[in-house]
């Protein structure tokens, strides 16, 4: 089966370590996405699974064998990468070939593979066209059928869908997610955009600085983040942050006490506070905060507000229709299981 | 209402652009294409610098046809485009696709394949000519001599001259090209490699497929280029075979030492601007047809 297993993964140029060993367990047919800001060492972890580049530390295992030394055509793998990298002066059908270039098959065989590809991805009429006289979609779409065509054991998506507009982008995304209903292999795609990862993701790997900070369905990673950082990454607008403390064994925001009690932290434990935009309430009986409008963002079915409060900046979303004006004074509330603490200093999640 | 106001924007800027071009365009009617017209005309006359021009027909391309020499040089231009372009092509190919892969001293290593082309034709030649010496002057015999083998007589032969005139112009223009095709090299998106060793193929099938195909307008403009250098070829022919210019026995002569030779030795100026007019046609067909055979299909 195609397992792909990272053990303490640990990759430096020289002295600059940029993966500070990643464990992963990617099961069969798994749809993976990393997810991270641009340096977080994503891109590196991808290049490391295909080969381009050696490995300064640990293991990479793919269907249950150690690859570390493998070229990477030996590897069981195909990729998909941000450019496309598929050659201008080859007709489509060329392109798609070219992946199937070293493989033992007769000449009917990967007649026959190339024209499955093309079906599946709906590119039969295009065969023989020249990739200049293709849309970025459906350069797109050969890209992934070159690597479809070598039925790999896992495919490896280096931020395809960066260079295509934002409407193409969605459409792609849904593409990429049918795509892995229907032939089932196992995925792992490398993205900075948290859209296309909640979307696309059996599991997120959100990474930073080197160092995966969580691992877990999307809606785990966004319901439980596990640090500050994850917060604030996954959903947007971003997660409010505001500063918090303990005193009596209640969580005080301000001079607000919350409905929470955290028990086992100690007095006078400086915390951090956050609450997602969605999960403010506005005129709640119950207020955590007040702030003052300062800014809307109207963007139909909902609007964004941006308050100034005693706290600092705020961020709510709003009804579409009849939302507070610029200069209201508002009150907030939230649910308690909404409200999500941190450890101030470590920027770990408190439970 | 006045001038300026009266004007379209487009209007302005054709009015702009023309102002510009003006220089540029009177400085090539009267460098250009005033003496490309007036040697096409003189083609037709007979005229010794001193005496009045007087018309001769179509005399002096009749004479040109029946001119041994001049079929024996038509046939030299030839020899040297046709041996000079391919060979050169391949050579700096062939440096460019490995000096991109040296990291060591790469700067200066490059820096020493420009260097002929920044030096003096004139000087490379004679420093040539005294390598092609027989022993114990010129090195190549000096070399073949300590191998015991037997020595060759490279610029005295009519065989051999050629060839030995030929290389050193090769040699002279390899820097030039071996940047060109660095440059061509460079601009090739890594991912294109990385994605050919994930499929998993040979080196040979990455050269052919992928690294020459893309390198097509690298390639067409070196042919191009390096094609009109050897068609004019002149001052290292001139200057290897000073005794005897195109020597021995014209084994040597290209066209353009032919005009010269017409022209300044001959004082023929009529006859020398039918033997130009021919060489400019042989250039235009030859640029023309590279030109439609590496065209993109």
């Amino acid at each position: 089966m195609a397992n792909l297993t990272l053990k303490d993964l640990q990759k430096s140029y020289g002295k600059t370590e940029v993966l500070h060993g990643i464990n992963l367990e990617v099961k069969d047919g798994e749809f993976v996405v990393f997810v991270g800001p641009s340096g977080c060492g994503k891109s590196t972890t991808l290049r490391l699974i295909a080969g381009l580049e050696d490995a300064s530390g640990g293991d990479i295992e793919i269907g249950g064998r150690v690859v570390n030394n493998l070229e990477p055509r030996d590897r069981d793998i195909a990729m998909v990468f941000q450019n496309y990298a598929i050659y201008p002066h080859m007709s489509v059908k060329k392109n798609i070939a070219f992946g199937l270039r070293t493989s033992k098959l007769s000449k009917p065989e990967k007649e026959a593979r190339i024209q499955d590809v093309a079906a599946i991805l709906d590119m039969v009429d295009l065969l023989e066209r020249k990739p200049n006289q293709l849309s970025g979609g459906q350069r797109q779409r050969v890209a992934i059928g070159r690597a479809m065509v070598r039925d790999p054991a896992v495919f490896l998506f280096d931020e395809p869908l960066s260079n295509l507009d934002a409407q193409l982008r969605t459409q792609m995304r849904l593409e990429i997610k049918k795509l892995h209903q229907r032939v089932g292999n196992t995925i792992v795609f490398v993205t900075h955009d948290q859209v296309e990862a909640m979307t696309m993701a059996d599991r997120i790997v959100i990474m930073k600085g080197g160092h995966i900070q969580q691992v877990g369905p999307p809606e785990q990673v966004y319901r439980t983040p596990a640090n500050i950082f994850v917060a604030q990454f996954i959903g947007a607008p971003s997660m409010n942050i505001w500063d918090g403390e303990i005193k009596g064994g209640r969580v005080m925001l301000g001079d607000v006490a919350l409905p929470l009690s955290l028990a086992h932290v100690k007095a006078g434990t400086p915390l951090k506070i956050g609450v997602r935009p969605d999960d403010l309430q506005l005129g709640s009986a119950d207020p955590i905060l007040h702030g003052t409008v300062s800014l809307r963002e109207p963007l139909g079915p909902e609007t964004l507000l941006y308050l100034s409060s005693d706290l600092g900046a705020v961020i709510v979303r709003a009804p579409g229709k009849n939302p507070p004006e610029v200069g209201d004074r508002i009150a907030l509330g939230a649910l308690a299981e909404n409200i999500h603490l941190f450890d101030a200093t470590s920027g770990e999640a408190l439970v | 209402m006045n001038l300026r106001n009266t004007l379209t924007i487009r209007q302005k800027h054709i009015l702009w652009a023309w102002g510009f071009l003006a220089i540029p365009v009177l400085f090539y009617v009267v460098i250009r294409f005033y003496p490309t017209g007036n040697a096409i005309v003189l083609s037709f006359q007979n005229w010794n610098l001193l005496s009045a021009r007087t018309w001769a027909g179509a005399d002096n391309y009749v004479k040109l046809w029946h001119d041994e020499v001049f079929w024996k040089v038509f046939k030299n231009t030839f020899v040297y485009l046709l041996l000079g372009t391919p060979f050169s092509l391949v050579i700096s190919f062939l440096i460019a696709f490995h000096l991109d892969r040296v990291r060591f001293m790469h700067g200066f290593i490059r820096m020493m394949y420009f260097l002929p082309f920044m030096t003096s034709a004139v000087a490379m030649a004679w420093v040539w000519r005294w390598f092609y010496q027989p022993v114990p002057v010129g090195i190549f015999n000096n070399i073949l001599a300590t191998f015991g083998i037997p020595q060759i007589n490279f610029l005295n032969s009519t065989t051999n001259a050629l060839p030995a005139v030929l290389a050193p112009a090769i040699w002279a223009g390899l820097g030039f090209q071996v940047i060109i095709f660095m440059a061509g090299l460079r601009a090739i998106p890594t991912s294109y490699y990385e994605a050919a060793r994930i499929d998993g193929v040979s080196g040979f099938t990455i050269l052919t497929q992928i690294t020459i195909p893309l390198l097509k307008p690298t390639i067409i403009f070196i042919t191009v280029f390096s094609s009109i250098g050897f068609l004019r070829i002149f001052d290292h022919v001139f200057n290897m075979t000073t005794n005897n210019p195109g020597g021995p026995l014209n084994a040597t002569k290209p066209l353009v030492l032919m005009i010269y030779d017409t022209a300044f030795n001959g004082f023929d100026m009529g006859y020398a601007a039918a033997q130009t007019v021919v060489l400019f046609t042989i250039l235009l067909c030859v640029s023309l047809l590279q030109l439609y055979l590496l065209r993109d299909r």
